[in-house]
């Protein structure tokens, strides 16, 4: 595949004597939105963490096989560089709650004791709030705390810190599990905007979220993909059974 | 059993007593043609309501289904041949209809040598056992059967291709046969008409089935 | 019947309700008692005299607290800069390892140091320090003290960490933050208000502490600012003069009571003030 940033082949992820991602081989394209899908446990989450070297936060998680960021192996890069290139929205909106939204945009660079002048700074929170569709509704109030804010809005600050650190990529773990559905849609749409700049890798629980806003969608089960495909002819035919017992909502 | 499986379960009950309905009234627009029964061929026509009920029903049904459980990959394919098959079956009811109306228009039996020439009466017989066969191919989900009324189809075509010859002919012979002929050529181009219908339902079919689109390629 | 049966329930709840009321009522009483009797008996002493002027030998009229006022802050002052950055840093500990063998023990002993009764702790620094030393000292004070305080803060260190939602840690580490900034720069501020109350609270806990001074800073009659000489303290003063045979010197304690007291509320109140400003909704 054309233009791929992140090449899998044979990769393999456990957790002590449980192996969680079984021998996975996928390209995922550069500027697409690629949305991870699987049961529960079925090892989609540990995935995602594996490609910014999250999960070995884990004391006892180990991997195998080759993980690669363009040509370079993911392993060999340090772990905070890896994830100053590879940004990451979680689950619960989770703003530094000691820190204003304009300090929360730039935390990245603050935690990071990267210096940057004052216009610098200003520059990279208007810019991040912008791409992340929040400026227009908190360019008034950058100096109160990000937990004021709306679960939503929370959510998109959470995307503009990531994006403030000017990634490659973008992962996502379920980023809208715990909105309404008007503050996800909202994000939705802030994600399709996204991938015009940033490759987007999504896990999502939600079938139809998947369905609207990716390109191609990999399907996990028991730790093995199932089925990695453009996400149209994963919605319309599937060709592995299991997938499409799991998206018709048939698993027994 | 989930709550769509229910769903789906109802609506193939309903678009298969439709089906008996539309079958059952192109055989009786065939009986009435052949016996020149006027009675039936009235009662075809009055059935068509039915038909069209019958149509409404099963649109609104789809659409709630679309609207309350989005069906996604085989669910979603089998909606949506639902929806199509649901549209053709219409058709051939209104077709069914058009020959019994013809029974109705004229005043006498029609001339057997134009039915028997222009080979009207197996086209009708073809016609019909296309109908059965698709239907049975999709209770069964055989997508064998279904491809099997595309060759039945090719039969019906060459008997249009040829009926206007024939009935040419029979008007060269006899001024007076003309009014029959137009009426035969028309019911032809209807039958006609009815095969494209049911190839059509075929494609939706296999389309659920097997996931391929057919239309507008050459078929095997 | 069944209206029987509810009535039946009413009853029972609010007798149950009036009891739960009445004896959060009687819990307030003690502290009244204390309150009003420490008031009664020790106003009339104090004054800005009572405050600024050294003790006075028996029979003479006047004396103040001076020297154990400050002696107390300095022996607390100290014992708090020994205690807190150390119950601070193993608190730390406790909740990012918590399931490692070390932190277990720990844990373990810091709970059973906080059920160690004062006086063993006074004696076992007076062999540790005063003895080596040959001598009492504030700081051998300050270290028995420091002992106290240590699991205290260690514990509510921990806890409160422990409360802040691993979502935090995980957000900085994926910005590449790496560990030690993401916990001083993030976990400790997020939990920053329990921390300083927590160690608020263990200073009023140890300010009215005697039995570890009893063998260590000893106590002086005399004004002293040097650590490594023995010092006087307000509960030691309250102590010696209370069963001393003096009047005076009873009338004085009840002063120094009263001060002790209010340095404690007022320490209590600045936990809760510095609870309220800092308090970070997670």
């Amino acid at each position: 595949m054309e233009n791929t940033i992140i090449k899998c082949e044979n990769f393999n992820a456990w957790f002590g004597d449980n192996h969680v991602v079984k021998s996975v081989t996928m390209d995922i394209p550069k500027n697409n939105l690629t949305a991870v899908m699987g049961p529960s446990g079925c090892g989609k989450t540990t995935f995602l963490r594996c490609i910014n070297r999250m999960h070995e936060l884990a004391p006892d998680a180990r991997t195998e096989g080759s993980l690669k960021l363009y040509q370079d192996e993911v392993y060999d890069i340090h772990p905070i560089l890896l994830r100053q290139k590879i940004g990451m929205v979680f689950q619960h909106p989770n703003p530094f709650p000691n820190m204003s939204i304009y300090d929360n945009v730039v935390a990245g660079y603050k935690l990071n004791g990267i210096k940057l002048s004052k216009a610098e700074r200003d520059d990279i929170v208007e810019d991040s709030l912008r791409k992340a569709a929040l400026w227009m509704e908190v360019r008034d109030t950058l100096r109160k705390k990000g937990t004021f804010l709306s679960g939503g809005q929370q959510q998109r600050l959470c995307i503009a810190r990531a994006i403030a650190m000017k990634p490659e990529v973008l992962l996502l773990d379920e980023p809208t599990s715990a909105l309404d559905p008007v503050s996800t849609s909202s994000i939705e749409e802030l994600l399709i905007d996204l991938k015009k700049n940033y490759t987007i890798i999504i896990v999502t629980h939600n079938m139809q979220q998947a369905a609207r806003i990716s390109d191609r969608t990999a399907f996990f089960y028991m730790g093995e993909l199932a089925e990695y495909d453009h996400t149209k002819q994963m919605f319309i035919s599937p060709k592995d059974k299991r997938t499409q017992n799991y998206i018709t909502g048939r698993f027994s | 059993m989930t709550q769509l499986e229910h769903e789906l379960q109802r609506l193939k009950d309903e678009l298969i007593q439709m089906w008996d309905l539309v079958y059952s009234q192109l055989n009786k627009a065939r009986i009435s043609l052949t016996n020149f029964d006027q009675g039936l061929a009235r009662e075809v026509q009055q059935n068509e309501r039915r038909v069209n009920g019958y149509e409404l029903k099963i649109d609104t049904d789809c659409e709630n289904i679309f609207a309350l459980y989005c069906p996604v990959a085989v669910d979603l394919r089998f909606v949506l041949a639902i929806l199509k098959i649901n549209y053709n079956l219409e058709r051939v009811g209104d077709y069914a209809e058009g020959i019994a109306r013809y029974v109705t228009g004229f005043n006498l039996p029609f001339n057997k040598s134009i039915l028997k020439e222009t080979q009207l009466l197996a086209m009708m017989d073809k016609a019909i056992s296309m109908m059965e066969d698709a239907k049975k191919a999709f209770e069964k989900e055989d997508a064998a059967l279904a491809r099997s009324t595309f060759q039945k189809d090719e039969t019906l075509d060459i008997i249009n291709r040829y009926a206007g010859d024939i009935l040419n002919t029979f008007v060269e012979s006899d001024i007076h046969h003309f009014r029959e002929a137009l009426y035969a050529h028309s019911i032809i181009q209807k039958l006609e008409r009815v095969g494209d219908q049911i190839t059509n339902i075929s494609e939706e079919i296999i389309f659920y089935l097997e996931a391929k689109v057919l239309k507008h390629k050459k078929k095997g | 019947m069944d209206t029987r049966f509810i009535r039946y329930r009413k009853v029972k709840n609010n007798l149950f309700k009036g009891i739960v009321i009445l004896f959060s009522f009687l819990c307030t009483i003690p502290l009244f008692c204390i309150l009003y009797y420490i008031i009664r008996k020790g106003i009339k002493e104090i004054n800005w005299h009572f405050l600024i002027r050294l003790p006075m030998p028996v029979g003479e009229v006047g004396g103040g607290i001076a020297n154990a006022l400050s002696g107390s802050m300095m022996i607390v002052l100290v014992a708090a800069v020994i205690a807190i950055p150390f119950g601070i840093l193993a608190g730390i500990y406790l909740s990012e390892n918590k399931d490692k063998k070390l932190a277990y023990w720990s844990r373990l002993s810091a709970d059973i140091m906080q059920g160690i009764p004062s006086i063993v702790t006074g004696i076992v620094v007076y062999f540790w320090i005063v003895k080596p030393m040959k001598s009492f000292s504030a700081l051998s004070g300050s270290v028995a003290l420091a002992m106290m305080m240590l699991p205290i803060v260690v514990r509510t260190t921990e806890e409160t960490l422990l409360r802040i939602p691993n979502s935090f840690k995980e957000a900085a580490l994926a910005l590449g933050v790496p560990y030690h900034r993401v916990i001083l720069r993030v976990i400790v501020p997020c939990g920053l208000s329990g921390i300083l109350s927590g160690s608020l609270l263990a200073v009023a806990r140890i300010a009215g502490e005697t039995a570890p001074l009893l063998f260590t800073a000893f106590g002086n009659p005399y004004m002293n600012v040097n650590i490594f000489k023995p010092m006087q303290s307000l509960p030691l003063m309250i102590y010696n003069y209370a069963i001393s045979p003096y009047d005076q010197w009873h009338n004085m304690a009840w002063g120094a009571a009263m001060i002790l007291l209010i340095w404690i509320l007022l320490l209590n109140l600045l936990t809760k003030l510095v609870t309220k400003r800092w308090r970070i909704q997670l």
